[in-house]
């Protein structure tokens, strides 16, 4: 591979990784909304470069959704159940919330279309579709306006038959719609998240094939051969297929940033990490147990969908979360959000008191500003911000490292749903802290996990740009057969098996390259139970393992197993991958890490004088005690005392608490 | 401003870490539960509580659990001494239960340090099995005794110092209809009880014991501040307010009658003047459910601020006349009360508010949970079986907005069980599942739509149905509209419709189908000429 560009297109900033020639470029520009692939066009031309392969994450399906500026879809569904999106799980988010706001629905009622065909659970049909009458639906749907087709019929899982008559209609008929069928983009169970996912990729379809068709020309226009995407599951896909199952790219963006965190982790020599990416308005979290994780479900904005993601928990709270004395006297530090815009006060434009703004008090952002001194902080604004918090605390001070405090806590409860409550110990994992604030907090989270480490990836700013590069080819097939797994029933194990060859053939299919390796799993439960476990299968010929592994794992994850149990199999799976065998970029080393200043900074209530490095300057083996702050241009460490930062040969710096 | 030396920030961190333990043991449960009850529509409630059984938080997903868990705990506490690795469980209805499909385990909390045979807390978990027993499959009959409604279970230790005991779990099982599902659902809730139990004690060694302690304390006290500075805003008064359950003719022998009384930073609920306890249809409402529907109407009043614990209650007074509707005593039967009465509580405790506030409140939600409960023999899987769920309907519209469509209201937000998931483990399967339009009442803005759920059955089967609002509409306010009534509808293989009134014990044959109609949501504010 000549020339290589990772991009990451986020709300902010747009981020370029390049390589050539065995080198590595950084780039960032800001992001164009209006039409997100300028940025990266014109970041391609200011790097003046012709790259071989772009490997793209995106936020387009995403903010689709979440900004609701997706296509006018239609849905057809099995007479009798056209509400079933309005409907969902017949809950409400807040149970104590007397008059919560409904949530637009994806498909207006009048392009909510019923039709004859019935299928039984087995996957056997009762009712044909009358003839003409897929074409009749569709035309209905493009009278009505649709630009999108979502159909998503009962128990189409065991039987794609009937809906296949829709794409054969709408292929005969030459109808110019965008349309999804259930069986196709999520073949599982459980008829209102396989509804949903199937609507929502009709929804952002032709949001996402416009963008890639015109990213794509102008890429190749300047010469550019492949453009591909992350997916959500941190593989990546080549435009066609992103183009058709959008709703495959709805995490591209952060799944990129765990894989490009957890590259990095690994080629430090720490496979078991726990990342940390703190922002302005977000924290997300993932635990790496050796591989980047994945599961099978997401909620973007108000609607599930069923797609492999990378298992990234997210919390509402980052530096811009407000802080606040409730009703009765107690610190509160969001959900309420100051955002970009006004953002912190400390930046300026802000009034209400956030995290960052108490950061700032405390000093731990250093004196000289943010963005490499581009950026100037106004620490006096943050105090005056910090005034109706004065009542609760002896000075502002005092209240700023309350706020910090609790902000930790809510930190620590978010690791803790991904480690503890998964059965995993946090004293076994390095963190992995990112985003502009996480390195701030990250000394004083590892210490209430007792975590031992803390790797602060050397490029913290650019991780999702590199796990784009880092990114392997993927396509995942799954498929529903609710099966016992009963290891001494032949004829069972052979369906399962043939079902797994199935899913496995489709996948290798969609990649099409000699190369692929495919990976085998089934989704398991006992019988009778309704949430499963993933667990990976040496092959469909070879099932005797699944079990055991099945009990160890759900004895991992819920602390009880019952070996004397049935159990189902629930989803078959498949991922074919092609390994991108892609090299990691280690920065050049800098002069050597020296204090450019002293500055106070409060930790645990007392005020100690802090020296503050440049990143750039650290060479590898260079080692700093805390208490220090080491800035960059888009994040801030916090090297708390008793800790020491070592720059290691990859650049990162690794703390560790000093003996 | 404190009673307890604790900062504002403690308080915020101590909430944090009880309210993630309580979160994860609900979630370990529903996870590893075995009926669609409990895992697929989340019918349970897990609590920690403190050493003198005070809730200091609580992860709820049904509000009706909210007030009802406390007295579980404090039943319990009477069976003292305790011993590490004991759990209790219990679901009489007249000692800390509610109704009898409700099973509540309770753990004590031991830690180091504490004095020997003394917890430091105890944790808690509430699950509504599917089938406990009783007249009807589904344990939810039309009955007028206790007894026909399942087994009860008065506080017994189901697991002593760790070990289980086999001949209490054995007898619990076998009287249910579906013995293998309650085994894993018992055995679901031991070990999120355990899980709790782990959790507490790790934060006793985090916060040390008398920092536990103290963080209770202060728990209780900030919930307690928060209601407080919440009543104060309420203009002081007497406000009365009355609706029917469907008892008697238009509900002569349902009244259910409330005086609210807002005296500066405290409430008082008065049902003085409500009926006796009924034999009709199990809907006597035990004391704590009264209570749980009123915290939840406070609840709904405080906002974000009011965290999950029982300090919150302390300036909420009541009086419940001994053995009337909302107060009931052995040997009634209880069944509906936890889930219909429950609801009609909510609705005079509203309008009472609504009185005190007006211009804040919303209209009557549907006011029912469209109980329905199937079972049998399923002769195809060579079993028995019992089934139970709940139906939404329409909210009722508010002054800021419409009210929702196909939602559940007020006391109970249990998910649906998928229309896929039925014919997995069941001989029924549903036929429509969509919004009734036009439903809800009219008005500036709408009541919410009811919806159908129409059943079929593939074998014979017992079929109980126990709703509400099948002829008193629920109130608009303000002018609006009330919503549209329910309805119940048997439809035989022949075609015959028979509408089956608001609570019927059915027996079905394959091709049979039932047809429920729930209701929609009163309206809010005067439609504009």
């Amino acid at each position: 591979m000549s020339t290589l560009l990772g991009v990451d297109v986020g709300g902010t900033f747009t981020d370029f990784l390049l390589w050539q020639d065995g080198a590595f470029r950084i780039h960032k520009r800001p992001s164009t909304p209006d039409d997100p692939g300028r940025a990266v066009i014109e970041g391609i031309e200011a790097l003046k470069v012709t790259p071989g392969l772009v490997v793209h994450g995106t936020t387009v399906a995403t903010n689709a959704i979440l900004q609701r500026r997706g296509a006018r879809t239609a849905l057809i569904t099995t007479a009798g159940f056209r509400d079933l999106l309005t409907i969902g799980r017949q809950v409400r988010p807040a149970i104590y919330d007397l008059e919560p706001e409904t949530p637009a629905p994806l498909v207006a009622p009048d392009l909510r279309f019923e039709c004859s065909a019935r299928i039984r659970p087995d996957g056997s049909i009762e009712a044909a579709l009358a003839p003409g009458e897929a074409a009749r639906l569709l035309a209905a749907a493009e009278a009505a306006g649709a630009e999108a087709v979502a159909v998503s019929l009962l128990f189409a899982y065991a039987n794609p038959e009937v809906e296949q008559g829709f794409a054969r209609a709408a292929a005969e008929g030459g109808h110019d719609v965008f349309l999804s069928l259930s069986s196709e983009v999520s073949p599982e169970y459980r008829e209102v998240e396989r509804t949903a996912t199937t609507a929502l990729n009709s929804y952002v379809g032709p949001v996402m094939s416009r963008y890639l068709a015109r990213l794509g020309e102008g890429l190749r226009e300047r010469g550019v051969r492949t453009l591909h995407v992350v997916q959500s599951d941190g593989g990546a896909a080549d435009v066609e297929r992103a183009s058709r199952r959008p709703v495959t790219t709805l995490l591209s963006g952060p799944s990129a940033g765990v894989l490009g965190a957890f590259e990095v982790a690994r080629a430090a020599g720490f496979e078991q990490i726990v990342t940390f990416d703190m922002g302005g308005t977000s924290t997300d979290v993932a635990l790496c147990d050796g591989h980047v994780p994945t599961r099978a479900d997401v909620v973007v904005g108000d609607f599930p969908a069923r797609t492999p993601v990378v298992d990234v928990h997210t919390v509402g709270a980052g530096g811009g979360s407000i802080a606040r004395i409730d009703m009765g006297g107690a610190l509160r530090v969001g959900p309420e959000s100051a955002g970009a815009d006004p953002g912190p006060a400390c930046y300026g434009a802000g009034e209400a008191f956030t995290v960052t703004d108490a950061q700032a008090l405390l000093g731990r952002l250093g004196a000289a500003g943010l963005l490499g001194g581009s950026m100037a902080l106004d620490v006096g604004r943050a105090r005056t911000a910090a005034a109706p918090l004065r009542e609760g605390f002896r000075d502002e001070v005092s209240a700023a490292e309350a706020v910090v405090a609790v902000t930790t806590a809510n930190m620590e409860r978010a690791l803790r749903v991904v480690s503890v409550q998964r059965g995993h110990d946090p004293r076994e994992f390095t963190l992995v802290p990112f985003g502009g604030a996480g390195p701030l907090h990250a000394c004083a989270l590892a210490d209430a996990l007792e975590m031992p480490r803390i790797l602060v990836p050397a490029m913290p700013g650019v991780l999702a740009a590199l796990g784009a590069v880092q990114a392997d080819l993927t396509a995942t097939r799954t498929r529903s057969v609710l099966l016992p797994l009963d290891l001494l029933d032949a004829s069972v194990l052979s369906e399962v098996g043939r079902a797994l060859r199935g899913v496995a053939g489709e996948a290798s299919a969609a990649l099409d390259d000699p190369a692929a390796e495919v990976t085998h799993a089934l989704d398991l439960r006992y019988a009778g139970q309704s949430y499963e476990l993933t667990v990976e299968v040496t092959s469909p010929s070879d099932l005797a393992l699944a079990a055991e592994a099945f009990h160890a794992l759900h004895e991992q994850r819920f602390a009880h197993s019952d070996r004397q149990a049935p159990i189902e199999v629930v989803n078959v799976r498949a991922v074919a991958r092609v390994r991108s065998h892609n090299p990691l970029p280690v920065p050049p080393p800098g002069a050597g890490a020296r204090p450019s200043a002293q500055t106070e900074v409060v930790v645990n209530g007392r005020s100690l004088s802090a020296a503050v490095y440049a990143r750039e300057g650290f060479r590898p083996g260079d080692r700093v005690p805390g208490p220090a702050i080491v800035t960059q241009l888009d994040t801030t460490t916090l090297v708390e005392p008793g800790w020491v930062a070592t720059c290691d040969p990859g650049g990162n710096l690794v703390l560790e608490r000093s003996r | 401003m404190t009673s307890v030396d604790l900062s504002a920030s403690d308080l915020a961190i101590a909430d944090a870490s009880l309210s993630s333990v309580a979160e994860e043991m609900g979630e370990a449960l529903g996870r590893t539960a075995f009926s669609p009850n409990i895992k697929e529509r989340r019918d349970h409630s897990c609590g920690v509580f403190d050493a003198a059984g005070q809730m200091v938080a609580q992860a709820a997903h049904i509000p009706v659990h909210l007030g009802a868990m406390p007295a579980a705990v404090r039943q319990v506490m009477e069976l003292a001494p305790f011993h590490p690795g004991d759990v209790l469980v219990l679901n009489d209805p007249f000692r800390g239960g509610t109704h009898l499909p409700d099973l509540t385990t309770v753990a004590p909390v031991f830690a180091p340090g504490a004095a020997e045979g003394e917890p430091i807390a105890f944790v808690a978990t509430r699950a509504h099995h599917a089938d406990v027993g009783g007249m009807a499959p589904g344990s939810m009959p039309v009955a007028t005794e206790l007894l026909q409604e399942g087994l009860v279970i008065p506080p017994i230790r189901l697991v002593e110092t760790g070990r289980l005991n086999e001949a209490a779990f054995a007898l619990i099982v076998r009287n249910s209809r579906a013995p293998e599902e309650r085994r894993g659902d018992l055995r679901a809730q031991l070990a999120a009880t355990a899980l709790g139990a782990r959790r507490v004690e790790a934060l006793a060694e985090r916060f040390g014991l008398e920092g536990l302690r103290a963080r209770f304390a202060a728990l209780l006290d900030h919930g307690e501040r928060v209601i407080r500075a919440v009543l104060a805003e309420v203009p002081d008064g007497r406000y009365e307010f009355e609706d029917r359950l469907e008892i008697g003719a238009g509900g002569a022998d349902g009244v259910i009658r409330l005086a609210l009384t807002v005296a500066g930073e405290e409430v008082h609920f008065d049902f003085t003047g409500t009926v006796p306890e009924t034999d009709a249809a199990s809907l006597n409402a035990v004391a704590a459910v009264t209570r749980s529907a009123c915290y939840y109407t406070v609840r709904c009043l405080a906002g974000p601020d009011a965290p999950a614990n029982e300090g919150c209650y302390r300036p909420v007074r009541f009086t419940l006349p001994d053995r009337s509707l909302v107060a009931a005593g052995p040997p009634r039967a209880v069944s509906a009360g936890n889930v219909e009465t429950s609801q009609r509580v909510t609705d005079v405790a509203l309008g009472a508010w609504a009185l005190a506030l007006p211009g804040r409140i919303p209209a009557a939600s549907q006011g029912t949970m469209n109980n329905i409960t199937i079972g049998g023999y399923d002769s195809a899987r060579g079993r028995p079986y019992a089934y139970y769920e709940t139906i939404a309907g329409g909210a009722g519209g508010g002054p800021l907005r419409a009210g929702r469509s196909g939602v559940h209201t007020h006391m109970t937000n249990t998910m649906n069980t998928p229309v896929e998931a039925l014919p997995l483990a069941y001989p029924f399967t549903v036929e429509a599942y969509a919004l009734l339009p036009h439903t809800g009442g009219a008005g500036r803005h709408a009541g919410g739509d009811g919806l159908v759920r129409e059943y079929l059955f593939h074998d014979r089967a017992t079929v109980t149905l126990v709703t509400e609002r099948r002829e008193l509409r629920p109130w608009g306010v303000a002018g609006g509209a009330p919503g549209s009534v329910g309805r119940n509808t048997l439809i035989r293989a022949d075609g015959s419709r028979h509408d089956v009134g608001a609570r019927a014990q059915l027996q079905v044959e394959p091709g049979d189908r039932v047809r429920v109609e729930t209701p929609g949501g009163g309206g809010w504010g005067a439609l504009e000429a």
